[in-house]
């Protein structure tokens, strides 16, 4: 009678403790919910996304990135979530960095290298035509920043032995890109009238 | 009535060749050597150009600070409370309107995006709850959306945050 009295008990020893290993296991699985991330991580963390631009809308994001197998310029439309093909802009023999952008993304200026020395270029999306800004300037360029209208650029040069900025005024001929345009027109790639 | 029309049509002409001749050429802005233009003796880096405004970083003051250059009045323009004393300033980038403007400060070995609001004089934050580097912030024309680089996952990834620090979207797919 006592042997079975004292199996019984260290049977119901040997539930409880298992139910306190449970417990416990159970106390770390809801102290480890918490520490996952929570914010906008990326599901596909491969990849590296560097330097980021914004269209002056805040629809368009432009940035180099190494997911086309080679590094180069992307624009992804955050709006509708999906990328935006830019033809003729990204070229087998250069690297294309620093993008910056327009108000509606129609423009992206961008550093180009290939052999010789890094050029400023501006990409129209109306056009798809590629234009060097910096043909016939004197000088090393570097981080050009284009503004919303699309008009001027600002970038460092460094012809006088330090970083210094210069302004680039692409003339009063051109298409501007401005909001109002936007508002008339479905499709912001479309030149405006 | 000919005559008006061949007048027009050499007028049309003429002001395209203009046009087509009037291609990009730089601004001359003035150099001053006391640190009161946009260029000085000292180096000035990652300039970023909206409306009237150039915001960029130079050392001119024996620290890296952020300056703001307005181009009409062709001054400098005072921001109370954005440059400390302790911080390394860099990247800046500003709204069209000039009221914003977000830079990476750099602070007892951490950097953080700031947002400096020039209407309040207030600076804020943005980046105070991720535990990760930071680095390359843009803020969008509208002032709506700041996107920067974040290296939370051992790798640049980019994140966009509306002015009050708060996730509004990112890079899906492909």
């Amino acid at each position: 009678m006592s042997n079975r009295s004292y199996s019984a008990s260290k049977f119901a020893r040997h539930w409880l403790r298992l139910a306190g290993w449970l417990a416990l296991a159970g106390l770390l699985i809801s102290c480890e919910q918490p520490q996952t991330p929570t914010g906008p991580v990326e599901l596909e963390s491969r990849y590296n996304d560097e330097q980021p631009a914004l269209s002056g809308n805040g629809r368009f994001l432009a940035f180099v990135s190494n997911r086309e197998g080679t590094r180069s310029i992307l624009l992804y439309d955050l709006r509708d979530k999906r990328y935006v093909m830019l033809p003729r802009l990204n070229r087998r023999d250069a690297i294309a960095e620093s993008p910056s952008l327009s108000y509606t993304g129609r423009y992206i200026a961008y550093v180009a290298s290939d052999s010789a020395r890094p050029e400023i270029e501006l990409y129209d999306r109306a056009t798809q035509h590629t234009q060097i800004l910096t043909i016939g300037y004197r000088g090393w360029f570097r981080n050009p920043k284009i503004s919303p209208d699309g008009r001027y650029l600002v970038f460092e040069t460094g012809s006088r032995g330090q970083w210094d900025i210069e302004v680039l005024d692409r003339g009063a001929g051109i298409e501007l890109d401005i909001p109002d345009y936007q508002r008339n027109r479905a499709n912001p790639g479309a030149s405006p009238p | 009535m000919q005559r008006q029309l061949k007048w027009l049509g050499w007028l049309f002409t003429c002001s395209s060749l203009l046009m087509g001749c009037a291609g990009p050429r730089l601004l001359s802005f003035p150099y001053d050597p006391a640190g009161r233009g946009l260029n000085s003796q000292f180096a000035e880096q990652n300039p970023a150009i909206a409306g009237r405004y150039i915001v960029f970083t130079s050392d001119r003051r024996n620290s890296q600070d952020v300056y703001l250059y307005d181009t009409v009045t062709r001054n400098l323009v005072e921001m109370p409370g954005l440059n400390a004393i302790d911080m390394i300033e860099a990247n800046p980038s500003i709204s069209d309107n000039g009221r914003y403007i977000v830079f990476a400060g750099s602070r007892e070995g951490r950097t953080s995006i700031y947002l400096y609001d020039r209407d309040t004089r207030q600076l804020r934050n943005l980046t105070e709850n991720l535990r990760a580097p930071v680095r390359n912030p843009t803020i969008s024309a509208d002032g709506n959306a700041i996107a920067f680089e974040s290296g939370a996952n051992g790798q640049w990834d980019i994140l966009i945050y509306n002015r009050l620090g708060q996730p509004i979207g990112n890079i899906t797919g492909r």
